[in-house]
């Protein structure tokens, strides 16, 4: 074999063995998705189901955006499909229970929410699920501004009442709820029901007065989230000081604030009155040379 | 008699005179620049703002830059000008056509390069019909107006005796401009009730361009100071920027006086007691400056708050570092030095120093607008790297030369036009001084 076709063959044998081991190594492994599934009814309307898909990156949780996943009532099958979502930049879908699954969740007094991702290139398929009962809220206020907040579940045939729900009663605001006194939470007694003062009697509320109470049941093991609100008039008046349509610096050319109209235009008006005389005595000075 | 043969003599010492070969070589090059401005511009409309590189950030460049350049030169018509007379000092008499021929050439150009930073000039209306009275835009543009009037003002009510004088010369002088003469200024007979009357239109207007020029120069400060930016968010602004724009403006003015008096020998006119006197101006205003930059730096930078940190460390050791120091050194420190010494006020060296303000002070100006809107106080997110720096696009570079030879231009061609040094006042001081 001449030199120059053994420098070859070894090029073509090294070459061979580097594709080689490109071409079996293995894919990158898959990741692994968690499934949270959350039940919700907001003032005993409509219930929906809220996933959660997350991720472990180096030890920590993340969550993932653009999981497409499957949404079933009670079992895996065509006709029990609650919704397809597909998660948001927080890792969140939302879907309500349709109205075509009316007749199966009148069926039973608990429910299981199944939620199912079918995988792709970058994770494995990966299911969650969720079983709570039919309970409700009620919430009613005195004149004496005292706020009772009642639990009832669904057994047989009737509403009854439950023992020992955790709950909170608060006064919704815009940045999160502010509990009606220094109690945190309340506990429902034997008939079912937790009691609160409120105590926060100068709080703004609309132009009218009114503030919304909400009481809430959070992450509770056997219902879910529920809440209800009610508005009531024991907030302060709230008179909105808007300033846009008045006179200020930054208003539009014709709310220009007066003091600032009277002080430039009176400048304006005295240096080019000056200067008007002095073009006037421009002609008085050719009319004397004439 | 002998009375007679001077004032011949002053007349025709002072007559404005034909371009020689040097003149017309200077006006070729000023002319070739502002052709290349101008086809710069011509591209700049074509193809938008797009052609230089002012982007998101930096949206205020070179242009207004030199806008603020032009601003604080023409400030030296007041200097010169009003300051003087009301004052009393004689010495400058011979000295206020230049400064107003500068102002009005500077004036004119600050203007127009606020149009050439507008990306579509055809809107230019729009300022006019839809500005707000609040706006310091609108304070500046009112402002622009009148002091370019009063300057024009200024200039022509001197002017006046002097176009009498030269109507006498009308065999040496080309038709169209003894025409030109004839129409501004053929009814001027120097009679005492025009001589009254002028006299009380120009100490008038001596008076009412001081607080005009202060407030120009202090609106154009406030176009930035009203804007909450690094280095622009201070109270020092108005003065500071007075007193640069009194320093740039003197400097101007001994560069045109070292100019004139050689290209027209005027020697026995502009002598070396002005470069004196002017020198010692100068080395006041250098400082006075020097004193306003201190406060204006020192005090941030003793406190360096963390959203200002990264412009003033940029400024005095970071990207624009050469250039801080440049014009700090140029602009203000060795003219001072140069300028303490006595020989140093000889016409030479003051011409040399006067060179050095004025080409420090450009730059000052342009380290006053771009760090600034390059450290905004939101950090930049998510921009191109462009958007990180700025420097000037040819585009931008041909136009603001253009501008600057164009104002040369004028202050040129009114210098052919006009007698450069006050004919009339020159020959009343001379019959004085005789008495």
């Amino acid at each position: 074999m001449k030199p120059l076709n053994k420098i070859s063959s070894v090029i073509i044998a090294i070459g061979c063995l580097l594709v080689g081991y490109n071409g079996f190594a293995q894919a990158p492994a898959k990741g692994d998705l968690s499934l949270g599934v959350n039940y919700f009814i907001t003032n005993n309307k409509v219930p929906y189901v809220l996933v959660r898909v997350k991720t472990k990156v180096d030890g920590r949780f993340q969550m993932v955006a653009g999981i497409p996943v499957s949404l079933f009532l009670d079992k895996d099958s065509a006709g029990t499909t609650i919704g397809k979502v597909v998660t948001n930049e927080q890792g969140e879908a939302t879907a309500l229970i349709p109205t075509s699954l009316k007749k199966q969740w009148n069926t039973s007094l608990k429910h299981t929410f199944l939620a199912s991702f079918a995988g792709n290139k970058r994770y494995e398929s990966a299911k969650g699920d969720l079983t709570v009962g039919k309970a409700k809220i009620l919430i009613s206020s005195t004149a004496g501004k005292s706020i009772t907040v009642s639990v009832f579940e669904m057994k047989d045939t009737a509403w009854m009442p439950v023992k020992g729900v955790e709950l909170k009663i608060a006064v919704k605001r815009l940045g999160g709820d502010l509990p009606v006194n220094e109690t945190p939470t309340f506990t429902t007694d034997s008939t079912g029901t937790a009691s609160a003062d409120f105590k926060r009697d100068s709080i703004p509320g609309d132009a009218k007065g009114n503030i919304i109470l909400i009481a809430k049941i959070e992450d509770n093991d056997q219902y879910g989230n529920l809440s209800i609100e009610k508005s009531v008039p024991w907030g302060a008046k709230f008179t909105a000081i808007n300033k846009f349509n008045e006179r200020t610096l930054f208003a539009t050319r014709d709310k220009a604030p007066i003091w600032l109209q009277l002080i430039a235009y009176s400048i304006i008006f005295a240096v080019w009155g000056i200067l008007g005389y002095l073009v006037f005595n421009i002609f008085k000075i050719k009319r004397l040379g004439v | 008699m002998e009375k007679l043969v001077l004032d011949e003599k002053i007349i025709k010492d002072l007559l404005p005179q034909k371009f020689g070969r040097a003149g017309k070589i200077w006006v070729a090059v000023l002319v070739a620049i502002c052709l290349v401005g101008a086809y710069a511009y011509y591209r700049q409309l074509r193809y938008g703002l797009i052609v230089t590189s002012m982007r998101d950030y930096v949206s205020w460049g070179i242009y207004i830059s030199n806008f603020v350049f032009f601003v604080a030169i023409s400030l030296v018509g007041s200097l010169i000008t009003a300051v003087f007379r009301l004052a009393g000092v004689k010495w400058g008499s011979p000295l206020t056509r230049i400064a107003e021929i500068i102002a009005v050439a500077a004036i004119i150009f600050a203007s127009l390069i606020i149009i050439v930073d507008m990306g579509s000039p055809e809107r230019f209306y729009n300022l006019f019909i839809h500005g707000r009275i609040q706006s310091p835009i609108i304070w500046d543009v009112i402002v622009i107006t009148t002091y370019f009037f009063i300057s024009l003002l200024l200039l022509y009510y001197p002017l006046l005796p002097d176009i009498q004088i030269l109507l006498r010369f009308k065999a040496g002088t080309n038709k169209k401009l003894y025409a030109f003469y004839n129409y501004i200024g053929s009814f001027w007979k120097n009679t005492p009730e025009q001589i009254k009357l002028s006299e009380k239109a120009i100490n008038i207007l001596c008076i009412a361009i001081i607080p005009v020029a202060f407030t120009i120069h202090t609106v154009t400060s406030w176009l930035f100071a009203t804007t909450y930016r690094p280095g622009w968010d201070s109270t020092n602004f108005g003065a500071y920027f007075i007193a640069g724009a009194f320093l740039v403006g003197a400097g101007a003015v001994v560069v045109a006086m070292y100019v004139f008096r050689k290209a027209y020998h005027l020697e026995n006119y502009i002598t070396e007691n002005h470069f004196e006197k002017m020198g010692r101006i100068l080395v006041l205003l250098a400082m006075l400056y020097l004193y306003f930059n201190i406060n204006e730096f020192l005090t941030p930078f003793f406190k360096m708050k963390e959203s200002e940190s990264e412009y003033l460390n940029g400024l005095f050791s970071g990207n624009f570092a050469p250039l801080f120091w440049f014009a700090i050194l140029t602009g203000m420190i060795i003219p001072t030095i140069i300028l303490l010494f006595k020989k140093g006020r000889k016409p030479l060296p003051v011409f040399i120093a006067g060179i050095m303000v004025v080409v420090g002070a450009w730059f000052k100006r342009y380290l006053i607008v771009t760090p600034t809107l390059l450290h905004p106080f939101l950090p930049m997110h998510d921009v191109p790297e462009s958007y990180h720096h700025y420097f000037p696009s040819w585009e931008e570079w041909a136009i603001t030369m253009g501008s600057l030879a164009g104002a040369l231009l004028i202050v040129t061609i009114l210098a052919r036009i006009f007698p450069i040094i006050p004919i009339q006042e020159t020959i009343t001081e001379q019959h004085e001084t005789t008495e």
